[in-house]
């Protein structure tokens, strides 16, 4: 299609003037300014140059851009500026917004053709814009990947307040600022400090009384010791790990496809933390368990179990084009274990030299090649463009074959009772239909001949008379039979697809091929440029990367190299996270991210001895986290004092606790475990599949793969540990609400530390959602139950929810508001529903407020 | 005495209510010269109003019909897909003619399809993309990519950065209203402050229901959970004194009290009761098809005249696999009236020029049908998902009204002028609020993002 521009009448004219030899006028007259109006704006040094391309020199076109070349003289077939001008190639197409005019498009080939004089000779000697290219022995020097030391711990004044080196190195630098640390916190607040940060639960009243009790400073140790060893420790600490992993119950967020596996990863880190795993080896198996020797079936189960770490992200499985998702799956991957382990942002080098961190392309393909060589994913057969994330199964010990093996006998028996109902209900239908036949037969053939034998009018009602009783009765049994014939294929179909299998999970395994792999120019995977061996990040490297077995990914390589002792930033970025999730903000606040434009540490040799000393114990976390929490430090007030507010009002220097709002979990769990209501679980789905509302589309093939819709929760569910309720990606389900109020991570992420953010729509739970409400009730039911006297129930109360003793202000406060709701509340009632109406409302009062959900 | 905190920690980890967007509003209103984020133009929109049409409506049926399509309707054309690509039920690429006649409309002669009657009479007022593009061919990418710029990681949803860049103009309402949303990712804050979410909401169906969540008080009566709260708020108060201040319990006591209002005002504010007989009918309230998307409608011009700044209006089921020529004038018949009302509407109240008014959906669908069962006579075809070029529209707010911008190749499947890609559509809405896209920035780890990350240029031409 021809259209002509007002200067196109211009520009057409004089070309057919030139004679050939003009070239340099050409170039002048025509193709110079079009290059400029056209080109310029994102193809010039002065400018932009996208793709890598400039066009305002002789050297920028010859050198060309990221595909090379733009333009070879006198070829027009070779010419990458001519192919991109005519628009042939969509993805080729240039200029990017609207197509060049016929007559453009000639001006450019005819320059081409005659060679591409260029008059352009001054610019030629302009250099290109020297890029910047990564020092990896200038990169070292930043501090991150300098070696961790193991410093001395300081001398300081007041010898007395250390109980522990970290006490020394935060006091050592407060004396130097001239700051006293607060006070020490009473010990009510302090058992459920400890109670809440090591298992997400508050202490029971019977805890808090014995800790007041014991007066000895073993008390400390005593409480510590039983948290640790607490169930509950695993299920805290398990979710704050998923908080990096972006987990959930479901794959991506297209069509709601679930994730039915992605539980055994769950429960895989619950008990991890509560063996108290060593955290190389839990580095190691999630990022290469299947490449690890094991001894047994359930360890082999237990460390393919741990690679989800790398499948259970937010994985899109249904992009038509699959190498651009093989690539999107790759990066979402890198970026897990960069933000995880080592507190890098891989992302920004998938499409160029990250900008402020030493990290080149080469780097990130290096890595991208390990994972490349074990594919995640693989095609969904019969289900369209769709992929699913690779499962492998698992292996079993002779018990639990045994036992799968009679769960699979008697799901069939019941599938096949199932079928045998259907068949009944078949039959009847059939038999009914077969009647009504024969009676609209009857019926039809009556009107068509009128005159026919009495007899047979005598057996077949006439049309025109009211139908019979007998047909009416059959019919409604007929639709009757429909509905429920329909249901029963529902129920079998259902019953098929969650027929019991053999165990599975989303794990790793090495693919056929694996090998090292191009670098894809700005994340393209269709323009590829110089292979890359595979290895992992050389600034934060110590030796060579270690040569990889042939025919094999390089995970393990990989995995050992970034749990090794001497890799400079795994156990940094580890301790600092676990202090964190202790004292508030990190050592390094940005616990994510340890790069040049992150924060940089408050106590740079605290964090270093932290991480030596994690490592020397063996990687553990349990002996670790015990060292903070009886540290004198982990002991203070979180209260201002004046003197603290003046000379470092955001708590650098840790002169006080940080005072920390729960998050969405402990919220929740908190007010079961209050109102008596908590149930121990172990493990397993938090998917309701078992329900057939909850799960659709499980036909064998079809356009979209079965999907969930958490309709029906279990009944237990209500009253089960958070971390067991199923994730969803495209918001909560009724069950959990309370995380997307409550600062819950979106899960897609690496998210090492949670928002603490104050919204009315929370004020708005807390006053008036049933989560809250039924756990007020369920607590005054058994405050009324256990104590008769008003003032020790209400010390009891003030015990259970607060974990502290009421004071007099509060207990004259409790007493007014109880009498003065009881002429507000509804007459007439039976004494003990009012009694219970009465404490419901002071329950939830407690509940609800900011010594609840808050721990100082 | 509170206890200062740093503009870093305000900012990113305890931003506190819609209250608190009033200081955050201070600190970096745009729109105004000092802000950080201006770019030296006075704004020409002041709130945004999007009609999110998710699904994916056919351009080529509403807006950009094709000659060569229709001359071969149920004829093979040639394949312009990368081999690579799968499409399912599209194998035989037969052109696939426009379901209603689509003719020129107001003074303009812009494209209008007869399925959309209504919009048709406020066609000089509304400016045509018909060369937009995206880059993710699934609904949940390309939706996610249309309102946060990317489908690769989580970021900030675009009313959020809007929120987030120019505050609220009313402070008992959130400055980000989203009316039945599709999914989480259409109203994430991200890694913005969360008073920066897309509040959601629900058109309530009756007076009993309620638009936002917890908004029943759950005691007997008003005074009785009037007593609770008194009394919870002054135990909040005794332990912050405790503590001698702290930030973010202050934050809760205040956000307890806004809390305990919202339950009366917030009813009140999604009332349509009080609305006049002709403006109900204006957007089609108690009509059969229009009633749902009628009262969403004029409870986004309620919630946009009381100051919210950005409102999405979300509806599902434009995703036209199958049958397109049944169910294509379902949709329109329930959307069309209404949101020409809404047109009409903002206009007769002087609202329209300082508002701006974008319809689209994730993206377009193919000229070439879809047959999933491989079986349908064409007429019972539908059509593939197309993010390659389609149609997307605005009004209001320094748009150029009845202006057809951009242009799609002999097919349909290309944009060969005028493009237009999700990148530069939110470049110029910011524009057009006052915003320099290269300016507004939040800091997350170590990076500097931008709703248009690092794409983006505005469309000049399309400027009033």
């Amino acid at each position: 299609m021809l259209r002509f521009h007002p200067i196109t009448a211009l520009l057409l004219a004089p070309l057919a003037l030139l004679a050939a030899g003009d070239d340099e006028l050409f170039f002048e007259s025509k193709v110079r300014p079009l290059l400029m109006k056209r080109c310029y704006e994102c193809h010039s040094l002065e400018k932009k140059t996208k793709g890598g391309l400039a066009l305002d020199s002789r050297t920028g076109w010859q050198h060309g851009g990221d595909n090379g070349p733009a333009i070879v003289p006198g070829d027009l077939a070779k010419s990458l500026v001519i192919k991109a001008v005519r628009y042939l190639d969509a993805d080729f197409a240039m200029p990017p917004k609207s197509r060049l005019p016929a007559d453009e498009v000639a001006i450019l080939e005819e320059w081409v053709k005659r060679g591409a004089p260029d008059t352009r000779t001054g610019e030629t000697a302009q250099a290109a814009k020297p890029k910047r290219t990564i020092d990896l022995a200038e990169g070292r020097k930043f501090w991150a990947f300098q070696p961790v030391t193991n410093p001395a711990a300081p001398t300081v004044k007041d010898a007395t307040w250390p109980k522990d080196p970290i006490d020394r190195f935060l006091l050592a630098k407060q004396e130097a600022q001239g700051l006293k640390p607060a006070g020490d916190a009473d010990r009510h607040t302090w058992i459920r400090r400890v109670s809440l940060d090591l298992t997400g639960l508050p202490a029971s009243a019977e805890e808090v009384v014995a800790f007041s009790n014991d007066k000895s400073d073993a008390a400390y140790a005593k409480v510590v010791d039983r948290l640790l060893a607490s169930p509950a420790y695993g299920e805290r600490w398990a979710r704050h790990w998923l908080d990096l992993t972006g987990y959930a119950d479901m794959i991506g967020t297209s069509n709601e496809v679930f994730a039915e596996h992605a539980w055994r990863y769950r429960d895989y880190l619950i008990q991890a933390f509560n063996q108290d795993k060593p955290f190389d080896q839990f580095i190691k198996e999630q990022l290469a368990g299947d490449l690890m020797p094991s001894s047994s079936p359930e360890q082999r189960a237990s460390q393919l179990v741990a690679t989800g770490f790398l499948m259970v992200g937010d994985l899109e499985i249904v992009n038509p084009d699959k190498a651009k998702m093989e690539t999107d799956h790759i990066d979402t991957q890198l970026i897990k274990i960069g933000g995880t382990f080592l507190g890098m942002t891989m992302g920004c080098a998938r499409c160029h030299d990250h900008k402020f961190d030493p990290i080149a392309l080469e780097d990130y393909y290096g890595m991208a090649g390990i994972l490349r060589s074990s594919p995640s994913s693989g095609k969904m057969t019969g289900f369209g463009v769709w992929s699913t994330i690779r499962s492998i199964p698992l292996p079993e010990t002779p018990a639990q074959l045994t036992a799968r093996q009679k769960a699979e006998m008697d799901h069939a028996a019941m599938i096949a009772a199932l079928k045998a109902e259907q068949a009944k209900l078949s039959e009847e239908n059939k038999s009914i239909v077969a009647k009504l036949d024969v009676m609209e037969k009857a019926a039809k053939a009556k009107p068509a001949a009128p005159n026919d034998k009495p007899a047979t009018a005598a057996a077949t009602p006439s049309p025109t008379i009211k139908a019979s009783p007998e047909k009416e009765v059959l019919t409604k049994r007929r639709d009757e039979l429909t509905g429920l014939m329909r249901r029963k294929t529902d129920e079998i179909q259902h019953a098929e697809f969650f027929k019991s299998k053999a165990p599975k999970a989303f794990a790793m395994q090495d693919g056929e091929k694996p090998g090292d792999m191009p670098i894809y120019v700005r994340g393209n995977p269709y323009a590829t440029a110089a292979v890359v061996p595979r290895g992992a990040l050389r600034v934060a490297s110590w030796d060579k990367f270690p040569a990889i077995p042939a025919g094999q990914s390089g995970r393990l390589q990989l995995a050992e190299w970034i749990a090794n002792r001497r890799n400079p930033l795994t156990a940094r970025v580890t301790v600092n996270r676990l202090w964190q999730k202790l004292f508030g903000e990190g050592l390094v606040r940005s616990v994510d991210y340890f790069g040049e434009r992150g924060e940089r540490p408050s106590h740079p040799e605290l964090l270093d001895h932290l991480a030596t000393r994690f490592m020397a114990d063996g990687w553990s976390q349990k002996r670790f986290l015990r060292g903070l929490v009886l540290s004198h430090a982990y002991r203070l007030s979180s209260a201002n004092h004046a003197e603290g507010l003046r000379l470092d009002p955001e708590n650098r220097l840790v002169w006080r606790m940080n005072r920390q709002r729960l998050e969405a979990e402990a919220i929740r769990d908190s007010l079961l475990k209050v109102s008596g209501e908590l149930t121990a679980m172990s493990g397993g789905p938090g998917l309701v599949l078992e329900y057939i509302e909850n799960a659709a589309g499980l036909t064998a093939a079809g356009i979209n793969p079965p999907n969930y819709h958490h309709r029906k929760a279990r009944p237990a569910q209500e009253f089960e540990r958070t971390i067991y309720l199923p994730v969803m990606r495209n918001g909560p389900t009724s069950a959990d609400k309370i995380r997307s109020f409550f600062d819950f991570v979106d899960p897609a992420g690496v998210a090492g530390q949670r928002n603490q953010t104050v919204m009315p729509t929370q004020s708005l739970f807390l006053l008036n959602n049933e989560l809250v409400r039924k756990r007020a009730a369920a607590l005054s039911k058994q405050l009324i139950a256990a104590h008769k006297d008003e003032n020790v129930r209400l010390e009891a109360l003030w015990l259970r929810a607060w974990n502290r003793p009421i004071s007099s202000d509060e207990r004259v406060s409790a007493a007014n508001f109880l009498k003065e709701i009881t002429p507000l509340l509804k007459t007439p009632r039976a004494p003990e529903a009012l009694e219970a109406a009465r404490w419901q409302e002071l329950c939830h009062s407690l509940l609800a407020s900011n010594a609840f959900i808050y721990r100082l | 005495m509170l206890p200062p905190i740093s503009r870093r920690q305000m900012l990113q980890r305890t931003a506190c209510g819609f209250g608190a967007l009033a200081f955050h509003n201070l600190l970096q209103a745009a729109g105004t010269p000092t802000s950080p984020y201006a770019n030296g133009a006075a704004p020409t929109a002041k709130r945004v109003i999007f009609l999110f049409m998710q699904g994916g409506p056919s351009q080529i049926d509403l807006f950009d019909p094709k000659t060569f399509i229709n001359d071969r309707h149920g004829k093979s054309i040639d394949s312009p897909l990368r081999k690579e690509v799968t499409q399912v039920g599209t194998d035989k690429f037969l052109a696939l003619g426009t379901q209603a006649p689509v003719r020129p409309r107001g003074k303009s002669g812009m494209m209008i399809s007869d399925l959309l009657p209504h919009l048709a009479t406020v066609a000089d007022d509304i400016c045509l993309l018909r060369g937009m593009n995206a880059d993710n061919p699934q609904h949940a990418g390309a939706t996610q990519q249309f309102h946060t710029g990317t489908f690769t990681e989580v970021r900030p949803s675009m009313g959020s950065w809007i929120s987030y860049g120019l505050g609220t103009e009313n402070q008992n309402l959130p400055s980000f209203v989203t009316i039945h949303p599709q999914g989480i990712r259409t109203y994430d804050n991200s890694f913005l402050p969360a008073a920066h979410q897309g509040t959601s909401l629900t058109v309530p169906a009756s007076a009993q229901s309620l638009p936002i969540e917890n908004l029943g008080n759950v005691s007997e009566n008003e005074a009785i959970q009037r007593k609770r709260l008194d009394l919870i708020q002054r135990m909040n108060r005794q332990l912050k004194s405790d503590v001698l201040g702290d930030e973010s319990m202050e934050g809760m006591i205040k956000s307890m009290e806004l809390a305990f209002r919202m339950q009366t005002t917030t009813p009140a504010i999604v009332d349509l009761s009080k609305e006049s007989k002709a403006t109900l009918d204006l957007y089609g309230v108690g009509g059969k098809d229009t009633d749902k998307f009628g009262r969403a409608c004029l409870l986004a011009r309620k919630l946009s005249e009381s100051g919210v700044r950005f409102v999405q209006v979300s509806i599902g089921g434009w995703d036209h696999h199958g049958d397109i020529r049944g169910n294509l004038p379902k949709l329109c018949a329930q959307t069309d009236q209404p949101v020409a009302a809404l047109i009409k509407d903002l206009k007769s109240r002087g609202l329209l020029e300082d508002t701006l008014v974008l319809w689209s959906g994730e993206f377009g669908r193919t000229p070439w049908s879809q047959d999933l069962s491989g079986k349908s006579p064409i007429d019972k075809h539908g059509r593939e998902h197309q993010p390659e070029s389609f149609c997307s529209w605005m009004a209001g707010g320094g748009i150029k009204g009845g202006l057809t911008y951009g242009e799609s190749d002999e097919i349909g499947y290309r944009t060969v002028d005028g493009k237009v890609h999700v990148h530069d559509l939110h470049a110029t809405i910011l524009h057009l609020l006052g915003v320099d896209h290269l300016k507004l920035t939040a800091r997350h780890l170590g990076r500097d993002y931008r709703l248009t990350d690092v794409y983006g240029d505005v469309v000049k031409e399309i400027l009033a």
